[in-house]
């Protein structure tokens, strides 16, 4: 049998914009639409059957029980193109993209679409769940009485909406506040995550400059270019920012902390000989991807560096070190994230990352993370950059996610 | 023949201009039968984000940069009713009945694009009750025609001297609904908000009994758009479509949808449970 690789073709993404801005009035499944609309136009899909297509949000209401599908019967690709919905929070993107690339690998698919979105904008409203029971036994109450009976359940409180929270179940804290732990536990500095947010900025602001997202990113609703991105914003005005999560000497701040965002992004996968026959351009390979947990609930560990777990299993597999790498996309879900994962990295006796190869066309803090969209909008950057460096070139992605989770992959040229 | 082309500043309220529009006779006392030979003029409109994705959930749409071509024909609507409520024109709104409707989207049209619009009336013709007029409308961006509609209306009463001359019968599709719509029976209030046509007969029981309707009627618009957003992804980039209003759809209904299609041509229909049709269109694809 001839082995099979899964190759990425290119990508397409919404610009990304602050969650409340300009993508306010669109819904989840319309920003994933105009995803999948740019890149059918840019890969001349319309009409055509994909063998599947993958995406997920991780802010869901029920009614998009079927997003993705929704999201292809509204295209112009085939109605014929199947699709599924996969959620693995901030993970999401990056996980259908290894979902799709392994069916590629296994000959269930020649050609596949994956990515996320996420509206937080959009994020769903919930009733209390007093009121939602009661609302559930009015529903199947079948007598006058026994529907008053039901109404009856319902106090005025019950009637106020529970606003959606990004709040981890087991420890009642937020994203950041867990962050805050991990920050003071592995003694990551204000000045190095100031920093580190800075070049992100930096690094967006010259890809964009340079016309790097020309091929990537297709403009939505008046909005041409990812809207978090300040430019023009220095070290200094960044240490000025006051700081929103932690207790003793708290150094997070609104500027090395990512924002909720708007955004869709979805990356083009094919067989390579496939793609190849198509004409299509074959941008890098997905050559393997792993997946870990921490054990955070108890606070031995943490929330946000499983991909440090995941790492060291996925270069051991593949007979590579952490060296061996010419670009290293670590989502910044926090600059600090970034840090941390790379002191833990070092802990763990895998050595320093050159840091002049981390992140070098920005990444989260500047671009904005739309949860779900992330790991389609950093495959198809690094895919871009892999192939521009040449063949044998290689790369690492790290993306952590809620739960305590990360997902990791490597893409060669 | 040159035509008289005034330019609007601004965007004509629609609102005042239906209160003077329905309040005259159907045709205006004293006045010939005869259509102004003015056209309005608008440069640089800008299309408002908020308003078309407003527009769209009410109609089924996707929100996505390329916007529809009923959209386009709403955009062109406060100057429609503008020309409409001119003391020159010869009909009265309230007896106007819509009757067909014909449009073009020359090229897919972004939401960020200005866009220099014109609304004439043209084509008055005797008809069997009445009298009929299009009001066609242009839109523009750069130098560049990229839609194009006419609104066919029908005068009930008004007299115009000639015999009147064939009606359009569109067919409709011969394939059972595949679609079931549920229509509320505030849609025309949303509709009305998205849309600007907040004629009385479509927004409540009592406003629509007015006007002899039994219960609010949805905007032809609204079924038009709807039946096209119901295309999905099987849409054209550029296209020519014709409907013809047969039936009002009374609020809150409940209406099916049947399609077919047929070299990439689309015949469709808005049936009542009975499978008489509410709405018959056909629709193909242009050169862009």
């Amino acid at each position: 049998m001839n082995p099979r690789t899964a190759v990425v073709v290119g990508g397409n993404r919404t610009p990304f914009v602050k969650a409340g801005g300009k993508y306010a009035v669109a819904s989840a499944q319309d920003l994933l639409t105009a995803a999948l609309d740019g890149l059918v136009a840019r890969f001349g899909l319309a009409g055509q059957k994909v063998d599947e297509v993958v995406a997920g949000a991780v802010l869901k209401h029920t009614r998009d029980f079927n997003l993705t599908r929704e999201a292809v019967l509204g295209s112009a690709l085939s109605p014929l193109s199947p699709a599924c919905d996969l959620q693995q929070a901030c993970g999401t993107g990056l996980e259908a993209v290894v979902y799709a690339s392994n069916k590629i690998r296994l000959g269930q698919a020649d050609v596949a679409i994956a990515g996320g979105v996420d509206s937080a904008s959009d994020a769903p409203i919930v009733v209390t769940e007093p009121l939602r029971k009661a609302l559930l036994r009015l529903n199947s109450a079948r007598t006058v009485g026994a529907k008053l009976s039901a109404l009856s359940k319902i106090r005025p409180a019950d009637l106020m909406p529970v606003p959606p929270a990004v709040v981890e179940p087991r420890t009642g804290l937020s994203m950041g506040e867990s962050q805050a732990l991990t920050t003071a536990k592995w003694g990551v500095s204000r000045e190095e995550q100031d920093e580190l947010a800075f070049q992100s900025h930096q690094n967006l602001a010259k890809a964009w400059d340079e016309g790097f997202f020309d091929d990537l990113v297709t403009p939505y609703l008046k909005v041409a270019k990812d809207g978090i991105l300040r430019p023009e914003t220095t070290v200094e005005a960044l240490a000025k920012l006051r700081t929103v999560f932690g207790k003793d000497n708290p150094t997070m701040t609104a500027g090395n902390s990512t924002a909720l965002t708007d955004g869709a992004a979805l990356v083009l996968l094919a067989e390579e000989e496939h793609a190849r026959a198509k004409g299509w351009p074959v941008l890098a390979k997905v050559v393997d991807a792993q997946v870990a947990a921490s054990d955070y609930v108890t606070g031995s560990e943490d929330l946000l560096l499983a991909p440090a777990r995941a790492i060291p299993e996925l270069l051991s597999r593949n007979g590579l070190t952490l060296q061996d790498f010419d670009f290293y996309e670590f989502h910044e879900a926090f600059a600090s994230t970034v840090l941390a994962t790379l002191k833990s990295l070092e802990e763990q006796g895998l050595g320093a990352v050159d840091r002049s190869k981390v992140n070098v066309k920005g990444s989260s803090l500047a671009a904005g993370h739309p949860f779900a969209a992330t790991g389609g909008r950093i495959v198809a950057s690094l895919a871009k950059m892999l192939a521009a460096k040449g063949p044998g070139s290689r790369g690492l992605i790290s993306i952590c996610a809620a739960g305590g989770q990360g997902v990791v992959a490597i893409l060669e040229a | 023949m040159g035509r008289d082309v005034v330019e609007l500043r601004q965007m004509p309220d629609v609102n005042k201009l239906l209160l003077k529009a329905l309040t005259g006779a159907v045709t205006k006392k004293g006045r010939k039968a005869e259509l102004p030979n003015r056209s309005f003029l608008m440069l640089g409109h800008q299309q408002d984000v908020a308003g078309l994705a407003a527009y769209c959930r009410v109609t089924g749409f996707s929100v996505r940069d390329e916007v529809p071509a009923t959209w386009l024909h709403v955009q062109t609507f406060p100057m429609q009713a503008a020309l409409m409520a001119e003391d020159s024109f010869p009909f009265s709104l309230a007896g106007l009945v819509h009757v067909t409707n014909t449009m073009t989207l020359h090229r897919p049209v972004k939401v960020g694009e200005k866009l220099r619009m014109a609304v004439r009336a043209e084509n008055l013709q005797p008809h069997a009750k009445g009298a009929t007029f299009d009001m066609v409308g242009e839109i523009h961006s750069g130098d560049e025609l990229v839609w194009s509609g006419s609104s066919n209306y029908l005068a009930s009463g008004a007299k115009v001297p000639g015999s009147p001359g064939e009606a359009v019968r569109l067919k409709a599709p011969e394939v059972s609904p595949s679609q079931q719509w549920r229509l509320p029976g505030d849609l025309g209030r949303q509709y009305a908000k998205v849309s600007g046509d907040s004629n009385p007969i479509h927004l409540y029981p009592l406003t629509a009994k007015l006007f002899g309707f039994p219960r609010p009627i949805i905007h032809g618009m609204w079924t038009h758009a709807r039946a096209i957003a119901a295309l999905g992804g099987g849409l054209p980039d550029a296209y020519s479509v014709k409907v013809q209003f047969a039936k009002p759809i009374l609020l809150p209904g409940k209406v099916g949808f049947a399609a077919a299609e047929s070299d990439g041509a689309w015949t469709f229909a808005v049936v009542n449970r009975e499978g008489k049709p509410h709405l018959v269109g056909e629709l193909s694809p242009v050169a862009g």
